[in-house]
C-alpha cells in the first residue's frame, strides 16, 4: 500500500497549526459522515422502555464515529503527520464515467453496446492507451462477454437495444 | 471418531461426483488465474463471479467459490516468486525470499516448496475442520445472544490489533462499516433506515456492491495513479530442476509445520485471516532462525512458512462460518451471500440438517488442493505469459467484468452506480491511509451484532451488565479488553509497526 509520496502540493490550503493534514482532513470527513448519519436517522424511533427502537443502534454508532473522527482530527493537529496525498483526476474520472455509462445504457441499449462503450471510456483513464489495440481488444471482450454471460451462464442479460428487438 | 470417518466418507462421496469434480477444477483454475493477475483481488473476484453460481446446485456453487478462494492463494505465490509481483495480498511476504531464490536460478524448488507447503497445510486444515466441526457446533448451542455479541466484539478487536497503522483509524473504519450495515430496513420493526426512499436501498447496501467498489474499482483507480505501465522484470531464464533437493525438504519441513499451525489458529479467529497469517509466519521464522540474515536472500523457509500459513488460514476460516454462522472475513461474508441465495442459513443447524453440503465442500477442498498441486506446476509457463498483458488493456476489461457482475446480482443499474461511488470512497480512504478491510468486516458483522445486542438486552430487560455476568461472554469480553489494551500500549505498537515495515521493504 504505497501512496504516491506526499509532494504536499496542497500545503498552503492548511493552516499552520495543523501538523498532520492527512489525519486532520480524514477525521473531519468522518465527523461529517457521522453528522449526516445522525441527521438521516433522526426520524427513527428511539428506545422505548428497555427495547431498542429502529433508530437506537444507528445513532449509537453514529455518535461513536463522531467521537472517533474528532479524535483522529485532534491527532492530526497535535502530531506531525503526512501531507495530503496527490490526487489524480484522470483515472477516477474516466473509470467512474465508464461505470455510470454502463449503468445507464445496459437496460435500454443491451450488453453489446454498453460493454463496448464502457470499455472505451474507461480506457481513456490512462494516457498510455493505444487506440488501435484498445479497439480490437474491446471488440474481442464484447464478443466474449456476449457469449459468456447470457449463453454459457444463462444470466438474463439483454444483448441488443430494446427498440431493435421489439 | 467413527462419526468423523462417516462424515468424511459422505463428503468424499458428494465431492467425487463428476459435476462437482468439474466445478472444483474450474473454481481452482479461475482462482489461480485471478491470483496470478495483480490488481484484482480475491474479494472482488468472488463478488464478480457470484452470479455465475446462481444457476448451479448449492453444493456445486459452494465448491466452486471455495475453489476460487484457495486457488487464488496458490496463484498469488507463483507470481511472487517468478516476477516479484504479489498477485494477492496474502503472498506479499513470499516475494522477499521467493524472488531471491528465482534470481539464483532456484525458481523451480521455490515453486515446488510453495505448492507442497500449501498442500500439506490444506490437508491439515481439512482434517481440522472435520475434527473441530462437531464439537464447535455443540458449543454454538450453548451460545446465547450475549455470547454471540461478545464473540463478535472480540473478532472486531482482533481485526484492529492485527491491522497495520493507527489503532484509532482502524476502529473508526469498523464503526463506519457498522453504520453502513444499518442502511435499509430494520430487522425488527421494518422501518426504513437512512434509505432516503430509494427503493434499491430499502434492502440495505449490498455487501458485494460495497466490496466490489472498495476493493475492485478503488484498486483500479489507485493503480492508474501510479501509471498503467508497471515495470515487470520477469525472470527470463528457463525454469529448470523443479524438484527441491533433500536438503531443501529437510530445511523447509519444520517451517511448513509451524506455518500450518499458526495459519490454522489465525484463520479460525474472526478478524484474522490469510494475510495476517502469512506475515506472522514469516516473522516467526525469522525470529527463531539460527541465522536471521539469510532471510531476504533466498531462504527456503521464508517461502515455505508463509505459503503454508496463508493456505491453512484460508481454509480454517470456514470453521466459524460453518459452526457459528459468523463470517470471519470479507470473502466468507460473500459465501454467506451465496448460501443465502440458495436458501441456506449458515450456522450450527446447517451441519445437522444438510451434512452432505458441508462435508461435500470440506472434502472438495482437499481434492481441490491436490488438483492444484498437479495442474499448477505444468501451467507455470502460461501464467507467466499472462503477466505480459499490459495493464492498459487489462484494467478496462476488469472494469467491464466488475460492472456486469454487479449488475447481474440484482439486475439493478443502481447497484453498479453505488459500486462506482464506493470505488471513489475507497480511493479516498486509501489516500488518507484508512484501511478498507476493517470497514468491510464491520459491515459484515453489523447486522448480526445489532440483532444479538438487541436480543441480549431484551432478554436481560435492558441490563447492560449481562455481557459481563454470563461467564462465557465475560471471558470473551475480557480477552477483547486485554487485546485492546495491548494494542494501545506504545511499546507493542512500535513493535507491530516494525513487523509491517520490515516485511514490506
Amino acid at each position: 500500500m504505497s501512496d504516491s509520496p506526499g509532494h504536499a502540493p496542497v500545503k498552503y490550503i492548511m493552516p499552520k497549526w495543523v501538523r498532520g493534514p492527512q489525519d486532520f482532513v480524514g477525521g473531519l470527513a468522518l465527523v461529517a459522515i457521522a453528522l449526516f448519519a445522525l441527521w438521516a436517522s433522526s426520524d427513527l424511533q428511539g428506545m422505548h422502555g428497555f427495547s431498542f427502537g429502529a433508530g437506537t443502534a444507528p445513532r449509537m454508532f453514529a455518535v461513536l464515529l463522531l467521537a472517533l473522527g474528532a479524535a483522529i482530527a485532534v491527532v492530526g493537529i497535535v502530531t506531525e503527520g503526512p501531507h495530503l496525498a496527490h490526487y489524480a483526476w484522470r483515472g477516477p474520472l474516466f473509470v467512474s464515467l465508464a461505470i455510470v455509462s454502463f449503468a445507464i445504457t445496459i437496460r435500454p441499449l443491451g450488453l453489446v453496446i454498453s460493454a463496448f462503450v464502457s470499455f472505451i471510456v474507461s480506457a481513456l483513464g490512462t494516457p498510455e492507451t493505444r487506440w488501435r489495440e484498445t479497439i480490437i481488444v474491446g471488440i474481442c471482450l464484447t464478443i466474449g462477454c456476449s457469449l459468456l454471460f447470457p449463453y454459457a451462464l444463462g444470466l438474463p442479460l439483454q444483448l441488443f437495444p430494446r427498440f431493435l428487438v421489439q | 471418531m467413527v462419526d468423523l470417518f462417516h462424515n468424511l466418507g459422505l463428503g468424499f462421496g458428494v465431492a467425487f461426483s463428476p459435476i462437482n469434480l468439474m466445478l472444483c477444477l474450474i473454481g481452482a483454475l479461475v482462482g489461480t488465474l485471478v491470483g496470478v493477475l495483480p490488481g484484482i483481488g480475491t474479494i472482488a473476484t468472488v463478488a464478480m463471479l457470484l452470479p455465475i453460481t446462481f444457476g448451479l446446485p448449492p453444493v456445486g456453487a459452494l465448491i466452486m467459490l471455495a475453489g476460487i478462494y484457495y486457488g487464488a492463494q496458490y496463484g498469488g505465490s507463483t507470481t511472487s516468486i517468478l516476477v516479484n509481483i504479489p498477485g494477492e495480498a496474502t503472498s506479499v511476504v513470499t516475494t522477499l525470499d521467493g524472488f531471491q531464490m528465482a534470481k539464483q536460478g532456484r525458481a523451480g524448488p521455490a515453486l515446488a516448496i510453495a505448492a507442497i507447503g500449501s498442500f500439506f497445510a490444506g490437508c491439515v486444515a481439512t482434517v481440522l475442520i472435520a475434527v473441530l466441526g462437531a464439537p464447535l457446533t455443540k458449543l454454538a448451542l450453548a451460545f446465547g445472544p450475549a455470547e454471540y455479541f461478545s464473540l463478535m466484539v472480540l473478532g472486531l478487536i482482533f481485526a484492529v490489533v492485527l491491522a497495520k497503522g493507527s489503532v484509532l483509524k482502524a476502529i473508526a473504519m469498523i464503526v463506519f462499516g457498522l453504520l453502513l450495515s444499518m442502511v435499509g430496513s430494520d430487522i425488527e420493526t421494518g422501518a426504513s433506515r437512512m434509505a432516503f426512499n430509494i427503493p434499491e436501498l430499502a434492502d440495505g447496501l449490498g455487501f458485494a456492491t460495497v466490496a466490489m467498489g472498495v476493493f475492485g474499482f478503488a484498486e483500479i483507480i489507485r493503480n492508474l495513479d501510479a501509471g498503467a505501465e508497471m515495470d515487470r522484470d520477469l525472470v527470463q531464464q528457463k525454469i529448470t530442476g523443479l524438484m527441491p533437493t533433500r536438503k531443501d525438504l529437510k530445511d523447509s519441513f519444520p517451517a511448513i509445520c509451524r506455518g500450518t499451525v499458526l495459519g490454522s489458529i489465525l484463520g479460525i479467529l474472526p478478524g484474522g485471516g490469510a494475510v495476517i497469517a502469512s506475515f506472522a509466519a514469516y516473522t516467526l521464522e525469522k525470529k527463531i532462525a539460527k541465522d536471521p540474515s539469510r532471510f531476504g536472500r533466498g531462504a527456503i523457509e521464508g517461502v515455505a512458512a508463509p505459503e503454508s500459513a496463508n493456505n491453512a488460514a484460508a481454509q480454517t476460516s470456514f470453521i466459524p462460518l460453518l459452526t457459528l454462522g459468523i463470517p470471519p472475513n470479507a470473502v466468507m461474508a460473500l459465501m454467506v451471500g451465496a448460501m443465502t441465495i440458495h436458501g441456506i442459513v449458515p450456522g450450527p443447524q446447517v451441519m445437522q440438517k444438510q451434512p452432505e453440503l458441508v462435508w461435500g465442500m470440506i472434502a472438495s477442498m482437499w481434492i481441490g488442493n491436490l488438483m492444484l498441486i498437479v495442474i499448477n506446476l505444468p501451467l507455470v509457463g502460461i501464467w507467466v505469459r499472462l503477466l505480459r498483458v499490459p495493464y492498459r488493456l487489462m484494467f478496462p476489461s476488469i472494469v467491464i467484468f466488475c460492472a456486469i457482475g454487479i449488475y447481474s446480482i440484482n439486475n439493478a443499474p443502481v447497484d453498479v452506480v453505488l459500486a462506482g461511488a464506493f470505488g471513489l470512497v475507497g480511493y479516498w480512504l486509501i489516500k488518507h491511509d484508512f484501511e478498507p478491510a476493517p470497514l468491510l468486516l464491520g459491515m459484515v458483522l453489523g447486522p448480526l451484532m445489532e440483532e444479538n445486542l438487541r436480543r441480549a438486552l431484551l432478554i436481560s430487560r435492558g441490563d447492560w451488565s449481562v455481557f459481563l455476568t454470563r461467564p462465557l461472554s465475560a471471558v470473551l469480553m475480557a480477552i477483547a479488553a486485554f487485546l485492546l489494551v495491548l494494542a494501545l500500549l506504545p511499546t507493542l505498537r512500535k513493535k507491530r509497526d516494525e513487523v509491517f515495515v520490515e516485511s514490506e521493504s
